[in-house]
């Protein structure tokens, strides 16, 4: 494992729900659960809809509610766009920003 | 000179003037000050979405998605007002609106159909006084301003754009700079045209392909830039308030003082009138 930490901002629309440090970040993508540790290739990806977990480097964790949105990895900044950021999970879920992965045929790499 | 009892109605009626116009001048002050906090929020999403779809975009992708076309000519476009729902907020409404009013009769000037959508009681009222018709009007959008409302404005015109009905879609609304400098302006907002792509291209691995991510994020790109013209158009419709009600308190301050002075003198003038009186029936018994 790379040494160092990871630059993380969780923003929404409304405003920027984290901003700091981790050690590790656990983010519901499109098509499943992705990890992310310091030292990550570059790495663009949609947010589905769940719990975004962020491990802060003096231990303890804190979670979000997402929904919608993208996460982008670059030389260990994480910045993840959401279209909803809170602490319950969404009520209405907006979804026009989830992709479900039945829509996507990835050999074809067709819109 | 008029009568001292004159003077004093004027000074009681400017007054009252002022201290209406020093309450909204700090009803504005603190509402700016929430307004300017949500401008300032907005930007680390918007900045980050930008980044990131500048980074996808490509001319070839551009083909591909009905947001990002280019029409040929121009046949048919829309202007969406934003302006405010109240007055008194000195040239605010009165300067976007003449932004939009240029702006029509350039499109009309090339050749395109034009149609207006405003949102904001001021723009509306103008409007109708002018006979100008409008496609739709809105109200309900109030001082802090979501991002369904950005969507329930801009939803309808991507849709006509992507079915080809309309060409461009051009937003009129004021850029917050500072309290002071809040000019109006024009976006494009359809086609969409992201900036330069940046010059270091980094290799991302994307999951899913860029081309669907692209897709995903270019209506959250678009209703983000109209939710960030919403909110900067609220902060910058509490600054220009502020500023008028300033200066009109000002102002006010300014003519009691003038007042002030007027009333004073036509007190003396009333007294001295008196004494000459009395000196003079005092002589006359002598």
């Amino acid at each position: 494992m790379a040494e160092g930490t990871l630059r993380v901002h969780v923003v929404s629309p409304e405003k920027t729900v984290f901003e700091g440090e981790a050690s590790a970040l656990v983010a519901p993508a499109w098509d499943g659960m992705v990890g992310i540790l310091p030292g990550h290739a570059p790495f663009l990806a949609l947010v589905g809809v769940g719990a975004l977990t962020v491990d802060l480097p003096g231990g303890g964790s804190e979670t979000f509610q997402v929904a919608g949105g993208a996460l982008k990895v670059l030389a260990n900044k994480v910045t993840v766009l959401t279209e909803y950021a809170g602490s319950e999970p969404p009520e209405v879920i907006p979804v026009e920003a989830i992709l479900h992965p039945e829509d996507v045929s990835v050999s074809a790499g067709n819109p | 000179m008029a009568g001292a009892r004159e003077v004093r109605k004027r000074i009681k009626s400017v007054e009252n003037t002022k201290q209406l116009t020093r309450t909204m001048e700090l009803v504005a002050t603190s509402k700016l000050k929430r307004a300017t906090d949500r401008v300032y929020a907005a930007r680390p999403y918007a900045g980050a979405l930008d980044e990131i779809v500048r980074s996808l975009y490509s001319a070839e992708l551009a083909e591909r998605f009905p947001v990002l076309r280019r029409p040929t000519e121009m046949k048919r476009a829309a202007v969406l007002l934003l302006t405010a729902n109240r007055g008194q907020a000195g040239a605010f409404n009165a300067n976007l609106i003449r932004e939009a009013r240029h702006r029509l009769e350039e499109l009309r000037a090339a050749g395109a159909e034009t149609e207006l959508h405003v949102a904001g009681r001021k723009g509306i009222q103008f409007f109708r006084f002018r006979g100008e018709p409008m496609e739709t009007m809105r109200t309900d959008i109030g001082d802090a301003p979501t991002s369904e409302d950005a969507e329930s404005l801009i939803g309808p015109l991507r849709d006509k754009f992507e079915s080809g009905a309309l060409d461009a879609v051009y937003l009129v609304s004021s850029e917050f700079r500072s309290a002071m400098s809040t000019p109006p302006r024009v976006r494009e907002l359809l086609p969409i045209q992201p900036g330069e792509t940046a010059a270091s291209v980094d290799v991302f691995i994307m999951s899913p392909p860029g081309d669907h991510i692209l897709g995903r994020l270019l209506p959250l790109y678009l209703r983000n830039a109209v939710y960030t013209s919403l909110v900067e158009n609220a902060a910058a419709e509490q600054g220009s308030r502020r500023t008028a009600m300033k200066n009109a308190t000002d102002n006010a301050s300014e003519m009691l003082e003038y007042l002030t002075r007027s009333y004073n003198r036509a007190r003396q003038a009333q007294i001295t009138q008196e004494i000459a009186e009395i000196v003079g029936g005092a002589a006359g018994l002598e």
